[in-house]
């Protein structure tokens, strides 16, 4: 942490030098001279800040800027200068030449660092991407991945993986997801033989992007099944994965696993990716319907999520009053939405779970209702509507859905007295459990906790520093939560 | 013409023939030796080699399999037909953007949900639907299966059962009759749970047999516990969760103790 210092000092005398030059060039030559210090001393972490502090410049970047950082950073004529440099558009001349004077004194004493030619191909792909040159994206990524397969270097890894991260999406923001499938599974073979966690992280999770953009669930849960597992070392790659994971075991009907993966990725995505954070919502939902129950009214009325959910908000109330045709307008009225969301097929397995309801309601209503009743109050509109009903109660009885008996020769259905729950034993398991889950949860958040390294060696370093560590952090904190813009 | 497409044809006209005829140990024969004289097409998933006649093999080779899926099914034979399906199945998705659509392709897809319903793979039938477009979904084959599966789930088995007088292929009717027998079971499990007793003649009617004959004898067979008494089935209800008259001591003691251990932990 002493060298934070040193780096931070050091930049400083070259800002008042030139202070002609616009602040975002400083702000790219500071990150610039992070990774330098970060690969001499094999600290991952700050190259990892390095990246965060990018992210957050990128909306600042300009073709100006961008070309006098290439040219600052690496030498003109050199190959990868000359590669990158006809990735920029052609700007006026006067700024150009601002850069290219300052640029002219520092750069022929530079050697160049592996870990600097690539953060330029990152930086270059942020801003193709942000001017929407997405055909242009997609040749400098994949021209970056070319470069990268030659590279092994542990402080390249977190470059890399945001490298990984934008190439496949500058394929998906023009449709040809399916072409890079083959080069993913290469590159996360590679980065699995290096030892790579991180790109592994990344890649699994753009693979299975990449299959379920083509709903091959298949594909996605034979990879995911096979691939080796260990812990997290990002939370927004943790969190995409579990969604995808969540989003595998709906499709597969194992239900309960796929709540608790899909409610965990929205608890633990940034407050800030609200998109990714509207998608798990949906999914949750869905399931929480599918396995029978009823989604709390808050959940829809999360801030900034109302209009997103109302369609699954008009579909919990079907379900939970249990009307068939309510549920078939609904269903309806909003298959545009269902069918964008891709969630028309899971929409079509509800009517199951509308029919359980009601059935439920009718039973705790009546203590004996004739089959043509049921059937008009669910409003099943088939030929045979008695004969559906009475083989749709007898499966309820039997799956526990509801406590009754039919008689087939009066043709009507008798409700069972619900006995007093609290004379069995169920309450207690039930607060059992509850306890359980309360204490799990505080051993996990013990183990969760994060110690910050050497905090045993400086015993007598001042007050200060430390105030000044928990403020970075909380800094790093609050930009890592802005890096959520790709969600 | 290519020699090698020629003989492929040439063999191919011979295996139809036999097909049409139901010669089933032929066709069998043929398609094997058709099967080996594939593999020597480099056009052919998993290469999609660029040959000249990428698209003519293309096109035989999903024909061939085609053809064996309906002839598996024709010999009554599930292994057979999850084979074939896979192997066509390249030819469906992969080799989309290749080949001129087939006409056959939603009833094999239609033929193969029904499969993976009579064997009760639910999971798989729901990952093998999320592949068929909207387009798909609307087709009478494809429909078919989606709606057998509704039914199935939501226990209308009488829907199920009427279904077999709607196939919308003829292929279809070998499925249809496996899930019957599925249904009879699961008509007699539900009934088991939801009826006290009912008449051997609602029985009869309600499990589908023609016959008082066969009623009793797949009784006897299946559900030895029920009782028949004076024209009437009774069925043994499951013995029902009494209150609970005594206190589970010693459960109580264990998980008392192993809150008194976590709370330990936390102070």
């Amino acid at each position: 942490m002493t060298q934070d210092v040193e780096m931070k000092d050091h930049p400083t005398p070259s800002h008042s030098v030139s202070s002609a030059v616009p602040s975002t060039l400083q702000h790219l030559k500071e990150i610039a001279s992070l990774i330098e210090t970060g690969s001499y001393s094999k600290e991952v972490r700050r190259i990892a800040r390095a990246v965060r502090l990018s992210i957050a410049l990128r909306k600042k970047l300009t073709a100006s800027v961008v070309s006098a950082f290439l040219d600052y950073i690496l030498v003109p004529g050199s190959e990868a200068h000359s590669r990158l440099t006809a990735y920029v558009p052609k700007e006026d001349d006067h700024e150009m030449e601002v850069d290219t004077a300052t640029s002219a004194l520092q750069a022929p004493s530079k050697h160049l660092l592996p870990e600097l030619e690539i953060y330029c191909y990152l930086l270059m792909l942020l801003f193709l991407i942000d001017q929407k040159r997405y055909n242009e994206a997609k040749a400098c990524s994949s021209a970056s991945i070319v470069r990268l397969k030659n590279l092994n270097r542990r402080t390249v890894d977190v470059l890399a993986s945001r490298l990984y991260f934008y190439y496949s999406y500058s394929y998906e923001l023009t449709g040809d997801l399916a072409e890079i499938r083959g080069n993913l599974l290469a590159l996360h073979r590679i980065a699995t033989l290096r030892r790579d966690e991180l790109g592994q992280e990344t890649l699994l999770n753009l693979l299975l992007r990449n299959y379920l953009h083509y709903n091959l669930y298949d594909q996605a849960e034979k990879l995911r099944s096979k691939a080796p597992r260990f812990e997290a070392h990002s939370n927004q790659q943790f969190c995409r994965y579990l969604f995808y994971l969540g989003k595998i075991r709906t499709i597969q009907l194992e239900y309960t696993d796929a709540k608790e993966s899909l409610l965990q990725a929205a608890r633990k995505a940034p407050v800030a990716a609200r998109g990714f954070r509207i998608q798990c919502n949906k999914w949750a939902i869905l399931v929480r319907l599918l396995l029978g129950e009823i989604p709390e009214r808050t959940i829809f009325m999360q801030k900034g999520m109302e209009k997103a959910l109302r369609p699954y908000f008009e579909l919990t109330n079907a379900v939970r009053i249990g009307d068939l045709e309510l549920f078939r307008n609904v269903a309806e009225k909003f298959s545009a939405t269902f069918s964008t969301d891709r969630t028309h097929n899971l929409i079509v397995r509800l009517r199951h779970n509308v029919i359980r309801t009601g059935l439920r309601n009718i039973s705790i209503s009546y203590s004996r209702i004739s089959l043509a009743d049921v059937a008009q109050k669910l409003r099943l509109n088939s030929t045979n509507p008695v004969a559906d009903a009475e083989s749709i109660v007898a499966k309820a009885i039997r799956d526990g859905a509801i406590d009754a008996t039919l008689d087939h020769a009066s043709g009507w259905m008798v409700s069972k007295e619900t006995g007093d729950i609290y004379s069995t034993n169920e309450p207690q398991i039930a607060f059992n459990s509850r306890i359980a889950f309360c204490l799990n949860m505080h051993n996990e958040a013990v183990r969760a906790l994060r110690f910050p390294p050497n905090t045993h060696k400086e015993k007598e370093s001042a007050e200060k520093r430390r105030e000044r560590q928990q403020q970075e952090q909380e800094l790093a904190k609050h930009i890592a939560e802005e890096d959520d813009d790709d969600f | 013409m290519d020699p090698k497409l020629t003989v492929v044809s040439q063999l191919f006209e011979r295996f139809k023939a036999a097909l049409v005829r139901n010669d089933f140990d032929t066709s069998t024969n043929l398609l094997s030796q058709l099967k080996v004289l594939l593999t020597e097409f480099r056009s052919l998933p998993p290469l999609f080699e660029e040959t000249p006649n990428a698209v003519h093999e293309l096109t035989i080779a999903r024909d061939i399999y085609e053809h064996a899926v309906v002839l598996s099914v024709k010999t009554e034979d599930q292994d057979a037909f999850e084979r074939d399906f896979f192997q066509l199945k390249p030819y469906y998705t992969d080799a989309r953007n290749r080949l001129p659509s087939s006409s056959q392709e939603y009833p094999i897809l239609g033929l193969n949900l029904l499969r993976l319903l009579v064997q009760n793979r639910i999971a798989e039938f729901h990952t093998e639907l999320e592949l068929l477009s909207s387009d798909a979904l609307e087709n009478p084959c494809i429909k078919h299966a989606v709606e057998l599966e509704q039914s199935f789930m939501e226990g209308a088995y009488n829907r199920v059962l009427s279904a077999r007088q709607s196939v919308p292929h003829d292929t279809y009717v070998y499925f249809l009759d496996l899930l019957a027998k599925t249904v009879r079971d699961e008509i007699a499990g539900c009934s088991e749970k939801a009826y006290d007793y009912f008449s051997i003649s609602d029985a009869r009617q309600m499990l589908l047999f023609s016959s008082d004959k066969e009623l009793l004898e797949y009784i006897k067979e299946e559900h030895p516990e029920w009782e028949i008494k004076n024209d009437f089935v009774f069925f043994q209800k499951a013995k029902e969760s009494a209150p609970c008259k005594e206190i589970p001591s010693l459960q109580l003691i264990n998980q008392t103790l192993s809150y008194a251990r976590e709370l330990e932990r936390i102070v």
